[in-house]
């Protein structure tokens, strides 16, 4: 608005200033994003040049040398890559489904409860597993499903007559009928209290006249929370799941603890399946696995792509 | 609309743009230009110093054949570096420090030691060298040196070895001359043969069920141990079949022999790529002696002879449920290092209050008249990486190698540990496991060796540092033994019960695909012990993925 | 009808779903519940059982006092608890510090670094090319590398521009107004009035370095710079280094491992509830 006022000496500057200006004008913040910029690069950018190995055979001893997209022609003909490919997808976007429905579930009842005391140990218990690494919840669940009789969950379907004399104790983690079921148990066990978190803020900021109006036209509890509080909730769901659909590539950790060689063909994921080919190898070629990674965040730009274009459609603006 | 060009751009710029920089830095040889990409250029760098050291491999054999040698003292004013795994026991809350020290004295140069986690070691070794983090020298599994021993990497010690000081005390000079390639490299150095597993049993177990070990001579009789142990109540906690026939850390080992975990089962089955006696190879996996094996393990499983969790088993884990001090969910038969863990199995069953008393399985009849006997898996080595300069090569081996074997001083720091600290000679009186019923005291006399309580553990006695006494390739000359009557009875036993483990192979393809190979192998076992299936259909289902790739591998083998 | 029946009798209605909610917390609350003390009591159990026990039934604290006694396991456990600190400090600089210049949506560029920091969520370059940067930057081996490797994190700076996003643009102006520069604003207004985010996401710092395995496991192999992590996952699960002179069952030290593992943050999270549900929001969620 003051672009026309400006008037100064350099003719030729008057265009370039406002913007110029705006510059020197933040040059405060540029200064504050300068240490986020710098490990940003180093962290992140710099070993991003690494991609290049996607195209070269490069073993921790030798010469690198460039083999174009062999690499990739090797990764496209082999089953146990597709399998993993497919795994991830699947068990993914279940995790995410699976673990956003029962959060909302949980706020909505959260939310109803009118004992504060209550409400408030229900959600110091349901965060607790939150906290635990992986690792620990993988080890206290190996020890519960375990297939030797010191196994609680074999040991109580004995107990309870469910098993019995003649039936072989079950092998949860071993079983590609059983894996899937439980890995997505211990995924809503462990995340949906966390989950919930969002959610509550959401339904604290319900507008309370919404409410009463329902009351006054004598709605039951049940219909409060089907015209009142799930269309308020179902943005921040829409958002929720946007956001980390973006991340589905890059599940890892807690299929890592749980899986082994017996569930590969309906647990093994792209990550498990990189880490099996640098580490489970002698003399590993950390080019096919770049190449596979490389991969791997091809799709996951892919995906965040989608998301964005939805998100427009659904909420008119991109998610970032 | 300009937001989403611009994520595209980046993504696919950054992609071009890279391969585009680091190709030209590769091809051409020389610093790229106009880029000022820090790692583009170092990878140059490192193509160069890798070629380098391929090339001076050839240079630095012929140099070392001239016989002549520096005094390492000169050379390695430096010091040197070397990289181990768990084997070398005096670690670091161990008494490291003092070894280091003590042999820095002995040989009179610097000593820099970099110990890695044992069950991650080979991965960490492959991170190390490709940040051209490379030691003087290093502990190697047979696997890992036999896929290393063609990279160039290694230093050819032949005649280092064939001249070196120890060669007159040699009392197993098969050892080493098996490690050359057909050329006659020796690319690696064993100072002890490889050992091996034995089966062995609780005799409490085998009082409890009423087996007496000596009628135990075939698998059917095996297995009717198995059983007693799973159906019946060994552990005496009043319930049958909480119990397990035998214990393992997986179907099929981590790395070769494969098989030495449950050799009853595998019998005669190899499942790996092996030479027959006719110098062909073959894929051992494909033949039907591996069929049998897996529908052996497949009734097991079933039958609970095999603990079911086997199948994801560490080491540790099937260790530590088998000594646990609550029986329950035990099992009664364990395959696993002869010799010294004897003792080592015993001392932990005292430890967690559990009849300590075990025997050891001779070889049953079908390992007997076919295999021969438990397998003696392929010797550890030592290897020197090849510096590009023969004279530091050879160094590193006269003040390493040579010496570890001296008959004397730095072989008992090698053997038995640290003086004084590990081991003594002094006067000395102390108690392990006091205030227990397992307490026991030993008193020595001024002069004679012994070893002395574990630093990090009061209650065990100190056993053996990096080599085992009993099976070095050259004995002490200083008449230092450990008179301990249980891992003397077990380096009996298998010396008299082992043959020596098929050789691994040594093929780019294999080394390469291995990772798949493996993966293809525990699928097809997996789809047949644990989940019932079809033998011929698992089988198939290895075939369809894998054949090509052995058949390419085989095809290099048997050029 | 329906209506006039639902007027006349709220308190019935609301009793009946009460106690439904209830029963459904309840059940809830033990499923979460359970394998946790089956853990915890296991720990103080002499003798390992299957069955789940609300108390043990052969109490001992051997499992605790063999960790305690444990000296291996004493700087290991320095190093984590000054990492954790550390990691969670430059975690929170560098978080407000972006969210903060990320919520300036006049400033030119803004955009552009947007993109740079979403673009590192999707790509990475792989495991080997960042073991060799950090070698290069001397952080192998080195415990500093928790601290860096988990300081920057995308995920976080988001979570926490999305919080500065909901405080009123008016507040800005204001100060801008009356001459305070950008850091002037950012301590004396933005950070005062972020103490909940900074606690929450603070929390989501120290939990991540705390629980960090793999990034040990990947770099660090000189036993003298793991963390506790790594060092009692490593003696008492799968390890090969052996814990010294037990006398207690497997089970009873296993499941006390896992309880020491996770017992600093079961301690203090409670104390930084209330500020969870206000500070982890995701700005969209306030359209």
């Amino acid at each position: 608005m003051s672009k026309k006022k400006v008037v100064t000496s350099g003719g030729v500057e008057v265009r370039e200033k406002p913007l110029g200006l705006r510059i020197w004008n933040n040059r405060g913040y540029y200064i504050m994003f300068l240490p986020v910029l710098i490990f940003l690069l180093i962290m992140h950018y710099w070993p991003m040049l690494g991609v290049r190995y996607a195209f070269y055979d490069y073993k921790p001893v030798g010469p690198k040398t460039f083999v174009g997209f062999d690499h990739f022609t090797k990764m496209f003909s082999t089953p146990a890559f597709w399998t993993a490919f497919w795994n991830t997808l699947e068990l993914s976007i279940a995790n995410l489904i699976l673990t956003n429905v029962s959060a909302v579930i949980v706020s909505i009842f959260l939310n109803e409860m009118k004992n504060l005391f209550a409400k408030k140990t229900l959600q110091t218990i349901i965060y607790l597993p939150h906290f635990m690494s992986w690792a620990v919840v993988a080890s206290i669940f190996s020890l519960f499903l375990s297939p030797s009789s010191t196994g609680m969950v074999n040991g109580l379907l004995r107990d309870w007559g469910i098993l019995g004399e003649a039936d072989k104790n079950i092998y949860f983690l071993a079983s590609t009928t059983w894996w899937r079921p439980i890995y997505w148990f211990i995924q809503v066990w462990k995340e949906t209290g966390w989950g919930t978190i969002i959610y509550l803020a959401t339904l604290s900021g319900i507008n309370p006249e919404l409410y009463e109006a329902a009351d006054i036209d004598g709605a039951t509890r049940m219909q409060k929370i089907r015209f009142v509080t799930l269309p308020a909730l179902s943005n921040t769901i829409i958002t929720v799941l946007i956001l980390n659909l973006a991340k589905v590539m890059n599940l890892f950790e807690s299929v890592f603890v749980l899986y082994n060689n017996a569930v590969f063909e309906v647990s093994d994921v792209i990550a498990t399946y990189i880490y099996r080919q640098t580490f489970a190898i002698a003399l590993p070629n950390y080019g096919y696995s770049t190449a596979v990674g490389l991969f791997r965040s091809l799709v996951g730009c892919v995906l965040v792509l989608v998301c964005n274009q939805v998100s427009k459609k659904v909420r008119g603006r991109g998610i970032v | 609309m300009k937001k989403k060009a611009l994520s595209l751009l980046l993504a696919s710029t950054m992609v071009v743009s890279l391969t585009a920089c680091g190709g030209k830095g590769d091809d051409a040889g020389t610093t790229t230009g106009g880029t000022t990409d820090n790692s583009a250029a170092s990878n140059t760098n490192d193509a160069a110093t890798s070629d380098n050291n391929a090339s001076s491999g050839d240079t630095s054999g012929s140099a070392a054949a001239s016989g002549e040698k520096a005094d390492y003292h000169e050379v390695l004013k430096d010091g040197i570096t070397i990289v181990v795994n768990g084997t070398l026991t005096a670690s670091v809350d161990n008494g490291q420090a003092d070894f280091e020290k003590q042999w820095e004295e002995a040989v009179g140069i610097d000593l820099t030691i970099q110990q890695l986690d044992h069950s991650g070691y080979t991965d960490a070794v492959g991170r190390l060298f490709a940040s051209q983090d490379y030691p003087d020298a290093m502990i190697m599994s047979a696997e890992m040196f036999k896929q290393y021993s063609p990279t160039g990497l290694l230093w050819d010690m032949a005649d280092a070895y064939a001249n070196a000081e120890f060669q007159s005390r040699v009392t197993l000079p098969s050892i080493n001359e098996n490690l050359k390639d057909a050329q006659g490299h020796l690319y690696g150095f064993a100072p002890t043969y490889g050992n091996g597993c034995v089966t062995y049993v609780k005799k409490a177990w085998l009082d409890a069920v009423g087996i007496d070990i000596n009628s135990v001579k075939t698998y059917e009789d095996y297995y009717k141990m198995l059983m007693a142990f799973h159906d019946g109540d060994p552990d005496g906690n009043g319930v049958n079949g909480d119990t397990y026939g035998v214990v393992a850390a997986g179907f099929i080992g981590t790395e070769a022999p494969w098989i030495n975990y449950l050799p009853e089962f595998w019998q005669d089955a190899y499942p790996s790529l092996y030479q027959k006696a006719d110098g062909t190879w073959v894929d051992g996996f494909q033949e039907d002696a591996t069929k049998q094996a897996l529908l052996r393990m497949q009734q097991a499983y079933n039958d609970g002879a095999i603990d079911p969790e086997s199948l994801t088993a560490s080491t540790k884990i099937a260790r530590e449920k088998w000594f646990s001090n609550d029986q329950m969910g035990s099992a009664g038969a364990f395959t696993y290092w002869a010799g010294t863990w004897y003792r080592t199995l015993t001392d932990n069953l005292i430890k967690n209050e559990v009849n300590e008393e075990l025997v050891q399985l001779p070889p049953i009849k079908e390992i007997q008249d076919t295999v021969g006997g438990y397998l003696n898996r392929e010797a550890p080595v030592w290897v020197i990486i090849d510096q590009g300069d023969p004279v530091h090569n050879q160094a590193v081996f006269d003040a390493l190698l040579d010496t570890m074997l001296d008959g004397d001083k730095v072989q008992t720091l090698w053997v038995y540990g640290a003086e004084d600290v590990h081991w003594s000679t002094k006067a000395e009186e102390f108690t392990t496991n006091a205030g227990t019923d397992k307490e026991k005291s030993y008193s020595y006399a001024d002069g004679e060796f012994h070893l002395k309580p574990s630093p990090n553990d009061p209650n065990t006695v100190w056993k053996k540092n990096h080599l085992d006494p009993a099976l070095t390739i050259a004995q002490l000359t200083n008449g230092f033994t450990d008179n301990d009557e249980l891992a003397a009875a077990g380096n009996k036993f298998f010396t008299e019960n082992c043959v020596d483990a098929p050789a691994s192979p040594v093929s780019e393809t294999f080394t390469n695909e291995s990772g798949t190979i493996h993966d293809a192998i525990m699928t097809c076992l997996t789809d047949v012990v644990t989940k019932n299936g079809d033998v011929d259909a698992a089988m198939q289902t290895y075939v369809d993925t894998v054949g090509p790739i052995i058949d390419q591998c085989l095809a290099e083998l048997n050029q | 009808m329906a209506k006039e029946m639902v007027s006349k009798k709220p308190s019935d209605k609301l009793h009946v779903f009460d106690i439904v909610n209830y029963i459904v917390f309840i059940l809830i609350g033990l499923v979460i519940i359970v394998p946790i003390w089956k853990v915890v009591v296991d720990s103080l159990n002499k003798v390992g059982v299957y069955q789940f026990q609300l108390w043990p039934n052969s109490f001992t604290l051997d499992g605790y006092k063999t960790i305690i006694g444990t000296q291996q396991l004493y700087s290991p456990f320095i190093i984590s608890v000054v990492t954790t600190l550390l990691g969670t400090l430059l975690g929170l600089v560098l978080s407000t510090l972006g969210g903060y210049v990320l919520v300036q949506f006049d400033m030119p560029g803004r955009g552009i670094f947007a993109y740079i920091l979403l673009f590192t969520m999707i790509f990475s370059g792989g495991m080997i090319p960042e073991y060799l940067v950090m070698r290069r930057l001397g952080l192998v081996n080195n415990w500093w590398i928790l601290v860096v490797k988990h300081g920057m994190n995308v995920y976080n700076l988001v979570l926490m521009r999305n919080f500065f996003e909901g405080i009123p643009g008016s507040l800005y102006e204001a100060a801008k107004i009356d001459g305070c520069s950008p850091m002037g604003i950012f301590f004396k207004i933005v950070l005062p009035l972020s103490k909940a985010a900074l606690a929450s996401i603070g929390l989501m710092f120290a939990v991540a370095v705390w629980n960090d395995y793999s990034t040990v496991k990947i770099y660090i192999t000189d036993p003298l710079q793991v963390n506790f992590q790594y060092k009692l996952r490593n003696m008492i699960m799968d390890g090969d280094t052996p814990i010294t002179g037990y006398k207690v069952s497997q089970s009873t030290l296993y499941n006390a491992g896992i309880i020491s593992a996770v017992l600093p943050f079961m301690i203090l999270y409670p104390f930084l509830q209330k500020y969870f549900v206000k500070g982890v929001n995701i700005g969209a969620v306030k359209e």
